[in-house]
């Protein structure tokens, strides 16, 4: 019930949006009124269109953001506990990490061409970082005594690093994890509304041209939506992860 | 740990990150060179530097640079001027928060240059939904920031403050503000890259002048050294970029206990 | 059971910051031998090096000057037969009371009932039957802290360390705890070497005691403590124990003034 309460000025933003349409406050060319845009949406949704231009995003972003994941995490833990990795590795992420990503678009078109492989190796490399980032702090930032009990209680040195370092980090790790989600979908758009064939952004840019706007706003709708769903929905498993946290 | 130990800890540190982005970089111009790798997808590190200068000559490079930062530092603007007065309202107005807080809590997360379509469609090809888009993008952070550091202003001052006669009014700029500028400014901080990203983006998608658009019309052409040149340019502007307002912030908060905390 | 072992410290001096030794200076000459089965506490101002001391026991800091031997050996790595229980617990937040206990039992290659057998047995032992399900967070500090000592108690370490472990507790707590320790104690056998700034503690539990001083951390007073293994908290209410209490409070407070004189 609360969380209806709460949400409710986005009924209150459609509302508003349907009456600016239906009483000419703006022109409908330009701001489709709800019902047109309704009826996009479920016009794409059963003929398959959005589904199927969806799927081959997410799926994309996923395969990107999951590269992303293990490799950053097994980076962050390498750079965390042997020194040489550390030293050699860290300049190079602090460097990289205030470009933003989105400029190698232009140069996954010339390495990869318009496939598939250009924007998952672009979700790979845009998402890397953040995960990197928060593995390296997390896995620094463990308290010494839980090393150290684990050492007098006969962990070896890999056994610690898997079984105490990685769970202590994971909070931290959680949150990159998140950023990195937040990225990925954020790459998939602008990388689809550039190269691609296929996938959600294309649809938009392909609706777009062609005039048909209340199916792009639907599109656009949509891919919020789920953006913001996936967030959420992240959220919640951290929060199930981590119930050891707080009562 | 002695202050002169520090100092060159730290100065031996540097030493050890300026190796390694030197060999790097060293090591990029010989990999280019040995033509281990099709020039085409690594150009040299001299070629596209000699590109970047070349621009920088002709003036193309600060046409576009000037038109990258002009879009980025408007929207940003923009996105300051409205998003710091509504994250105020909001901590003090409980209806203005009730409003706006699902939707700035509900559009964190979501793409937001996926909105790029609908702001071409209503404010044109050219700068103005350019602008907005970066505006739109970046005023997020700012909002955030400028309601939780006016919400978690200590009572304590404030309480002071009205019992020594200070009116709301004065209240607000004199005892408030100050205090919740540190957070203030941290949202500002994330929004500026937030800015200059997004423009760059919305350039690439949008082509025309400007870093982002000249890089993209690069790619389009099989320029990899125009294309690995802009992104040098940006890596650069992006540095300076975060270093000066670092610096700016230490500037505006010199009596912070954060800033004295460093000397 | 094998008779557990005692600790020769030989010579140990340990500085912290230059590598060449030219940092501070936390320990200097410390020579120190422990009977096996001794309770012996090290006592002394903060910057004594009492803590740095049991780590280089435990052997979670390498020795750098002189040696740290027990029966078994030399100490170079942290080991089983060192087991340890910090001020703040160091509990596995992850991980329930009784995954916290089976941790170091399942390194010990026992069979699965076993092992749920003697983690039972440990956290019977103090008295946490009922809780075994709860996470760290859900237990008070107490709780937290026997949940602790269960956990190194189980793989049955010859010696324990403990550094300042009822710190953190407030003082109702910390006399239970201290009893109950004691009463540990008694029915097993081990070497324990405790740390401590509070001399009440140190007297009522400890057989020796080691006192401290501190820039650079020196053993200055060794103390025979007499009292009866089995005697209850009464004791510290007898005219020896209140007497022997403020002679060694001064002795402390000698050296925390001298430590605080050399700071200056």
């Amino acid at each position: 019930m609360a969380t209806l309460f709460r949400y409710l000025p986005i009924l209150v933003v459609l509302a508003l949006w349907e009456a600016a349409t239906r009483y000419g406050l703006v022109s409908k060319l330009m701001v489709p009124d709800l019902a047109s845009v309704g009826a996009a949406f479920w016009q794409l949704l059963t003929s398959g269109e959005l589904v199927f231009n969806a799927g081959r995003s997410l799926g994309r972003a996923f395969i990107g953001l999951a590269a992303a994941t293990a490799f950053g995490i097994v980076a962050g833990l390498l750079m965390a506990t042997i020194r040489p990795v550390r030293l050699l590795v860290n300049p190079l992420v602090q460097a990289f990490y205030p470009m933003p990503k989105s400029a190698l678009i232009p140069v996954v078109m010339v390495w990869f061409g318009l496939g598939d492989l250009s924007k998952i190796v672009l979700i790979f490399l845009g998402c890397i970082l953040p995960v990197v980032v928060s593995t390296y702090n997390g896995a620094r930032g463990v308290d010494h005594v839980l090393v150290w009990s684990a050492a007098s209680l006969g962990a070896s040195r890999r056994a610690i690093l898997t079984e105490v370092v990685l769970p202590a980090a994971m909070p931290e790790i959680f949150n990159g994890m998140r950023t990195a989600l937040a990225f990925s979908f954020i790459l998939m758009v602008s990388s689809e509304f550039i190269l691609a064939k296929d996938g959600i952004g294309y649809l938009i840019a392909t609706l777009g041209d062609g005039g048909a706007y209340a199916a792009m706003f639907a599109c656009i709708l949509t891919v919020a939506g789920v953006g913001f769903g996936a967030d959420r929905l992240f959220g919640l498993l951290i929060r199930r992860t981590l119930r050891w946290r707080e009562p | 740990m002695t202050a002169t130990r520090t100092r060159r800890r730290a100065l031996g540190d540097l030493l050890i990150q300026s190796l390694v982005i030197a060999a790097f970089l060293l090591a990029w111009e010989m990999t280019a060179r040995a033509r281990v790798i099709n020039p085409f997808l690594l150009p040299a590190l001299s070629d596209v530097l000699m590109r970047i200068g070349k621009d920088l000559g002709s003036g193309i490079a600060i046409v576009d640079l000037s038109l990258t930062l002009y879009r980025a530092l408007s929207g940003f603007a923009i996105a300051a001027a409205i998003g710091i007065p509504l994250g105020i309202l909001m901590a003090r107005w409980s209806l203005v928060r009730w409003f706006f807080d699902p939707l700035i809590s509900a559009g964190f997360p979501m793409p937001k240059i996926a909105f790029l379509p609908i702001f071409v469609l209503w404010f044109g090809l050219f700068d103005t939904s350019k602008i907005i888009m970066v505006a739109f993008s970046s005023i997020f952070p700012v909002v955030s920031a400028a309601y939780a550091g006016t919400q978690g202003v200590d009572k304590w001052p404030l309480w002071s403050a009205r019992a020594l006669g200070a009116k709301e009014r004065e209240l607000l700029w004199e005892v408030i503000l100050p205090l919740a500028l540190p957070q203030i400014l941290t949202g500002l901080q994330i929004a500026l890259p937030v800015a200059l990203i997004t423009t760059v983006v919305t350039e690439m998608l949008m082509s025309g002048k400007g870093i982002g658009g000249t890089m993209m019309n690069a790619g389009r052409f099989a320029d990899s050294v125009g294309v690995f040149a802009g992104i040098v340019e940006i890596a650069v502007v992006g540095i300076l970029v975060i270093r000066g307002v670092e610096a700016l912030r230490r500037r505006l908060l010199v009596w912070h206990a954060e800033t004295r905390a460093d000397a | 059971m094998e008779p557990t072992v005692g600790i020769d410290v030989r010579n140990v001096s340990h500085a912290y910051g230059a590598r060449n030794g030219r940092g501070v200076v936390a320990l200097q000459g410390i020579n120190l031998s422990i009977r096996p089965n001794e309770f012996h506490a090290l006592l002394g101002p903060s910057g004594c090096g009492k803590s740095t001391l049991l780590y280089l026991i435990g052997g979670f800091v390498p020795v750098q000057t002189g040696t740290i031997a027990t029966a078994r050996g030399r100490v170079s790595a942290p080991s089983p037969e060192r087991g340890i229980v910090f001020q703040n617990f160091a509990l596995f937040p992850w991980k329930t009371v009784r995954e916290n206990v089976l941790y170091g039992l399942e390194k010990l290659k026992l069979d699965r009932e076993e092992r749920e057998r003697r983690a039972r047995e440990f956290i019977e032992l103090v008295h946490l039957t009922g809780f075994e399900d709860a996470y760290p967070s859900q237990l008070s500090g107490g709780m937290q802290q026997r949940t602790a000592i269960a956990r190194t108690l189980a793989v049955d370490p010859e010696v324990l360390l403990m550094d300042e472990p009822f710190g953190a507790l407030d003082a109702q707590t910390r006399r239970v705890m201290q009893e109950e320790l004691r009463a540990i104690w008694q029915r097993k056998q081990k070497t324990v070497v405790f740390v401590t700034h509070d001399v009440h503690e140190a007297v009522f539990l400890a057989e020796r005691i080691s006192i401290m001083s501190a820039r650079p951390g020196r053993i200055e007073h060794v103390i025979d403590v007499g009292f009866d293994r089995n005697a209850g908290e009464e004791v510290m209410k007898t005219r020896e124990f209140v007497e022997l209490s403020e002679h060694i409070w001064d002795l402390v407070r000698q050296q925390a003034i001298a430590a605080t004189r050399g700071a200056l």
